[in-house]
């Protein structure tokens, strides 16, 4: 009885969940702390998130101011974490670099756009790659074998040299990084919103939708995509992670944001040139916080992904 | 199965050809170009003109995209009138010559108004002499004459007009130099017939140097290929067997941070540790002209950061397939037939859980080869990866080009192994 009884109180609470618009919200963070693993990650992203957001109260220096009576110096009072080759602060640096994969996207000097330069690649990929994989799924035939053959070469390509090509070629910007992100994470997701939309093609109320000389934009659109959303977020939860991964070997090439700016994985590259000259401590925090962040965003994706799949 | 794998071998040619095509017009629609990459930016527009001019790359794209696709001999030969040949030389040098109708080899060199003709003789001989009778009489009354000069090109000479020409010397990079013609059309048989042409950074041809790297890369890739895979195996069985039980928390929470960690993070951490604090190993990997073989110290910190990040990632696959595979009816029988548990491990379970993370590993060499890039410019150790980074920001088509192939060649071909290893291992699977 006692079995029962807890069953029906579950459904209960699922029910009266439904109905309140703030617990509705809360559900997600419910579902994090339910899983260690995905508690430690949310953990470790939202510190990242957190001092990025308030870069600007959490230190006194720019990024980019230049304290040349100090270079390469290792942490002290006034640098907590020392100073690069030109004596700039790297928490400041270390920081603000947060701030452009997470919190902002610098699209030119005088423009930027909310969202960090690793969520609009995830964005952009997911934008292309779900119309791609709607149409193809939906539509069937040609346009089907033609979308899906060249996404087949598109994925056969050695990503890295999809990267040297793009960026080495469009030149190092953040909105480039965004458009390499974009076209090597569309192919993978179209493939998985078309194997989502051939299932859901066949079902009632498409088949209803059609009677009612719905157009296909519309049926794609409205109908099927909403039905997709579940397993997308799971792939692109693990995308963000993957960008972010993707924005640092960017750097590190040199592809990625031009100089002057606290891009991670630039800085890697920079400090490499002076750890053997006995001056770590610039190649060792970018580093750190990449991995940390990398790390961080699957331990949370894996364990949500271990979660729901155990409700299921 | 041979349907499909002629289909897989048409998908190999169709990503060769939208690849190549990728890197003609990419290379293309970018800023700056390989002159200004090679000289300097002090050039002259002119001087800047003159060498492009000579390497053939003034000419419309698809005309570009052709030569190096099928050769430029044929078209030069048309134009010279006589058939022409190449040789290599005993230091490794490619030479294009022409041949006479009595067997000869011959090539041409302006010398102010006088065209000398340097002539190979059957037995070796080489001879000197003028040979002014060739000019031909072009319109406008300019005399003019298409022969093969001694470096590789055919060019066009118009008497009284000589201009300056950039010729690449070793040790010194391009200089100019007299005796310089109006058109030119360097000489190469083409990707399909197998020359891949010259280095425009280097002057040296594509195919020998990318040899080297390629080796270079390939014993990086297998050394740490070989060290990784029977740890990694039997780490990714031993957490498969313990699922959820803290060995397998331990192993799979450290092996997910080992494969998600950017290479270039974890090579700049292995150099910390073992370079700068320990001071065990060298921090970096420059070889110089020798083979990796010859210093093995500097080889074990790229192998080991490579073998660090594949680590996780066959772990974390051989795990999930390793659970599956314990779950399963068969092995649930075998455990109620009262067989002991290491038998039941060993030859029930073992065998099937491995078909999955043998083929996904394949799969996973398009990764692989992004790794080795990184691993190459952590450490600056000179392989593939590198010369395919530096000759991306050289704009060095040619190698680009190659180097693009082999990848390309590399990762497609290593998916089709993937897969008809599948077919033989999983009978299950036919391929209508």
């Amino acid at each position: 009885m006692g079995d029962v009884s807890q069953l029906n109180e579950y459904e209960y609470i699922e029910g009266k969940e439904r109905k309140s618009l703030l617990s509705k919200s809360l559900r997600p963070f419910a579902l994090i702390f339910s899983s260690r693993t995905a508690t430690v990650g949310f953990a470790i992203v939202s510190f990242w998130i957190i001092v990025s957001v308030f870069a600007p109260f959490l230190t006194p220096y720019s990024p980019t101011y230049q304290d040349w009576k100090a270079p390469n110096q290792g942490p002290s009072w006034n640098h907590p974490l020392g100073t690069d080759e030109l004596g700039r602060d790297l928490w400041a640096r270390l920081i603000y670099g947060a701030r452009i994969v997470l919190v902002i996207f610098p699209v030119s000097s005088g423009l930027w756009l909310p969202g960090g330069t690793a969520l609009w690649g995830v964005a952009m990929a997911l934008l292309v790659g779900s119309t791609l994989g709607l149409i193809s799924g939906y539509k069937g035939g040609w346009i089907d074998e033609i979308v899906m053959r060249l996404l087949d070469a598109m994925i056969s390509i050695p990503v890295i040299l999809l990267y040297l090509l793009l960026v080495a070629a469009l030149g190092a910007s953040a909105v480039n990084v965004v458009i390499a992100i974009a076209i090597v994470g569309a192919p993978g997701i179209a493939r998985l919103v078309r194997g989502l939309t051939l299932d859901i093609k066949t079902r009632d109320y498409i088949r209803a939708a059609e009677t009612r000389g719905e157009s296909s934009l519309y049926i794609m659109f409205v109908e099927i995509l909403p039905n997709t959303k579940g397993p997308i977020i799971i792939d692109a939860m693990l995308r963000v992670g993957y960008a972010v991964f993707a924005m640092g070997t960017l750097g590190f090439l040199g592809l990625g944001l031009p100089p002057p700016s606290p891009d991670w994985g630039s800085m890697v590259a920079k400090g490499r040139e002076f750890i053997l000259a006995g001056a770590p401590w610039a190649a060792l925090w970018p580093s750190v916080a990449i991995a940390s962040l990398v790390v961080g965003l699957n331990l949370l994706a894996d364990g949500l992904r271990e979660e729901l799949t155990r409700y299921q | 199965m041979g349907w499909f794998i002629l289909r897989r071998l048409v998908l190999l040619l169709v990503t060769m050809v939208i690849v190549s095509v990728g890197v003609f017009i990419i290379t293309e629609a970018s800023p700056g170009n390989v002159a200004r990459n090679l000289l300097g930016s002090f050039v002259t527009p002119e001087q800047e003109a003159s060498f492009l001019n000579q390497l053939g790359l003034d000419e419309p794209l698809w005309k570009r995209y052709l030569y190096w696709l099928a050769g430029t001999d044929w078209i030069a030969s048309k134009r010279i009138g006589l058939p022409l040949e190449r040789l290599t030389t005993e230091r490794g040098f490619t030479e294009w010559w022409a041949k006479l109708p009595s067997g000869d080899l011959i090539r041409w060199q302006l010398k102010g108004e006088d065209l000398v003709a340097v002539i190979k003789h059957q037995d070796g001989r080489i001879e000197e002499k003028l040979d002014n009778r060739r000019w031909r009489k072009g319109g406008g009354g300019r005399e003019f004459f298409w022969g093969v000069d001694l470096h590789n090109r055919a060019v066009l000479w118009q008497k009284g007009l000589s201009k300056k020409q950039w010729v690449y010397v070793h040790g010194k990079g391009w200089v100019e130099a007299a005796g310089g013609a109006t058109d030119y059309i360097p000489l190469k048989k083409g990707f399909l017939r197998g020359d891949p042409g010259i280095s425009l950074r280097t002057g040296r041809p594509v195919a020998k140097s990318l040899f080297v790297r390629l080796r270079n890369s390939l014993v990086l890739a297998s050394i740490s290929f070989v060290i990784v895979m029977p740890i990694a195996l039997a780490l990714g069985i031993v957490a498969g067997l313990t699922a959820e039980r803290p060995i397998d928390r331990a192993l799979s929470i450290v092996g997910m941070a080992f494969s998600v960690i950017p290479e270039f993070a974890m090579g700049i951490f292995l150099i910390l540790i073992f370079a700068l604090w320990l001071r065990w190993l060298p921090g970096a990997s420059v070889f110089g002209n020798h083979a990796p073989w010859e210093r093995p110290d500097m080889l074990i910190l790229p192998v080991l950061t490579l073998s660090l990040i594949e680590l996780g990632y066959v772990l974390r696959i051989t795990r999930a397939s390793m659970v599956e595979v314990m779950r399963s009816p068969y092995i649930r029988t075998a455990y109620l037939k009262g067989l002991p548990h290491h038998v039941v491990v060993f030859k029930h379970a073992l065998r099937n859980a491995l078909i999955a993370p043998i083929t996904v590993i394949m799969l996973h060499v398009n990764w692989l080869l992004g790794g080795v890039v990184i691993v190459e410019v952590v450490f600056g150790y000179s392989g593939l990866g590198k010369y395919l980074l530096d000759s991306a920001m050289y704009k060095d088509i040619n190698a680009l080009e190659a180097g693009a192939m082999i990848m390309v060649v590399v990762a497609v071909g290593t998916q089709l192994v993937a897969d008809i290893a599948y077919t033989f291992l999983n009978p299950r699977i036919r391929f209508k």
